[in-house]
């Protein structure tokens, strides 16, 4: 049916008021005056074909062809960007280096501590999380915000376009990019490592148990102590670096030999000393004592040939991992020349 | 794989790349004779090149604030209408992208003379 001019005015309003809403303030009466316009000509138009007056749904169906209001708003607005397309490997970069060195931190030296010694380790858990979502939504939003500015300023396109090939890094004597993630997730055990051996052994002489035997831990343990966790934040480091600069990744390899080296001489020294602990227990029977301190000195034993395993091992795979660097690398050279 | 959607979502991109340039040109060109955007959508669709209304009046509002074209309201058949046209620079800039477009036509023509279209079966 027919509309009447008032209806179909009506309805037009509507949709200009509706477009208006999401326009440019400064712009808004020329837009909508230009929309007006044309959607006035395209109803003229289909009315001269049609041979009357636009019906409800003949009207509706050329807003609905044009488009929603928010759509037909859109297309006014210029296109905006927070970061240049150019610089977005570099945004990715800066933002999982960033998250990195704030999250590790934050995990490591104060919530791992913390998780052992409160009663609630559900409780530092969840503030974890918390704290983390916090961090995370705090550095992106920094980071956001720098390149954001960068780029409102320019300073990175100029820099895009004056760039010198002689100044590019080297290739990283690689091939095994997975062996980059066994850099990281050596650091973080590492590290792991090192926090379990301060909390366990730092100025401690012994464990006592409420109502059992008292070990106490013989003067080898302080001998060892400096040594073993040097070497292990040494060995944490040495992974690290080896991440955040794969191109080292040889001599990362020599420094982590060296380092088994140094270990394989310390678990050594202990495995020869043969006297860890001594127990004391005024409840235990002689028969169970002797019993008790046979299974701890057995323990400790195993432990020590398995650490001396492991560390052999690693060994073995960073000399592996330097003979297939200098294989690669002689490679490249044959492909160079 | 890509599924028939997948090609053909592909193909409107790689279409609406190919457009997007054309559509400047065209505009421009056509704007050498005054037009207001109803008379002028309507000039280009005669001729083979449909351009939505949506696209056509954010086009034409870039060209005019980067001094492609230059736009006046006047009252023509009993309503105000805004008409437009090529402005100087945008004369000028016209002549660059036609000589330019007829380039890159000549190359694609020589290319496509050379290497034979094969439909994949």
């Amino acid at each position: 049916m027919p509309t009447t001019k008032t209806d179909a005015l009506d309805l037009l309003n509507r949709y200009l008021h509706a477009v208006k809403f999401w326009l440019p303030k400064a712009q808004q009466q020329d837009i909508l005056a230009e929309l007006a316009e044309d959607l006035h000509s395209q109803v003229e138009e289909r009315e001269a074909v049609l041979g009357h007056r636009l019906g409800e749904d003949e009207l509706c169906a050329i807003l609905t062809k044009r488009g929603s209001p928010l759509r037909v708003a859109a297309g006014y607005i210029p296109e905006q960007r927070l970061i240049n397309p150019a610089m977005l490997p570099a945004y990715r970069l800066v933002l999982k280096i960033t998250l990195l060195w704030v999250l590790l931190p934050l995990l490591v030296m104060v919530f791992i501590g913390q998780l052992f010694t409160s009663a609630h380790a559900e409780r530092v858990l969840l503030l974890f999380w918390a704290e983390a979502g916090r961090t995370v939504f705090t550095v992106v939003g920094v980071v956001t915000m720098i390149f954001a500015l960068l780029d409102h300023y320019h300073g990175t396109v100029k820099g895009l376009d004056t760039w010198d090939p002689r100044k590019l890094p080297r290739v990283p004597f690689q091939p095994d990019t997975s062996a980059r993630w066994d850099q990281l997730a050596g650091f973080i055990f590492g590290m792991l490592a090192a926090v379990v051996w301060v909390y366990f052994l730092s100025r401690r002489t012994g464990f006592s148990f409420p109502g059992g035997p008292v070990i106490s831990l013989t003067p080898i343990w302080a001998y060892v102590y400096w040594p073993i966790l040097a070497l292990t934040v040494a060995g944490a480091a040495a992974d690290l670096v080896g991440f955040l600069h794969p191109g080292w990744s040889s001599i990362r390899s020599r420094v982590r030999i060296a380092i088994d080296a140094c270990m394989l001489v310390l678990v050594a020294t202990l495995f020869t000393s043969g006297n860890w602990v001594r127990i004391a227990a005024s409840t235990l029977q002689s028969a169970n004592l002797s019993q008790l301190m046979t299974w701890i000195n057995a323990s400790i034993q195993i432990t020590l040939a398995l650490a001396a395993v492991i560390i052999i091992g690693d060994a073995a795979l960073e000399i592996r991992r330097i003979l297939r660097l200098r294989a690669h690398s002689h490679t490249l050279t044959q492909l160079m020349t | 794989m890509h599924t028939n959607e997948g090609g053909s979502e592909l193909f409107d991109n790689l279409r609406l790349e190919l457009r997007r340039g054309c559509l400047a040109v065209a505009v421009l060109a056509q704007l050498r004779t005054e037009y207001y955007g109803y008379a002028l959508r309507k000039a280009l669709a005669n001729q083979g090149l449909a351009i939505e209304e949506n696209t056509l009046y954010p086009l034409l509002r870039r060209l005019e604030t980067q001094g492609l074209l230059v736009s006046q309201w006047r009252e023509a058949e009993k309503r105000n209408k805004r008409f437009y046209r090529l402005s100087p620079l945008g004369e000028e800039v016209l002549a660059n992208l036609l000589t330019e477009w007829q380039q890159m036509n000549s190359a694609l023509e020589r290319i496509l003379d050379r290497v034979p279209v094969t439909q994949n079966e």
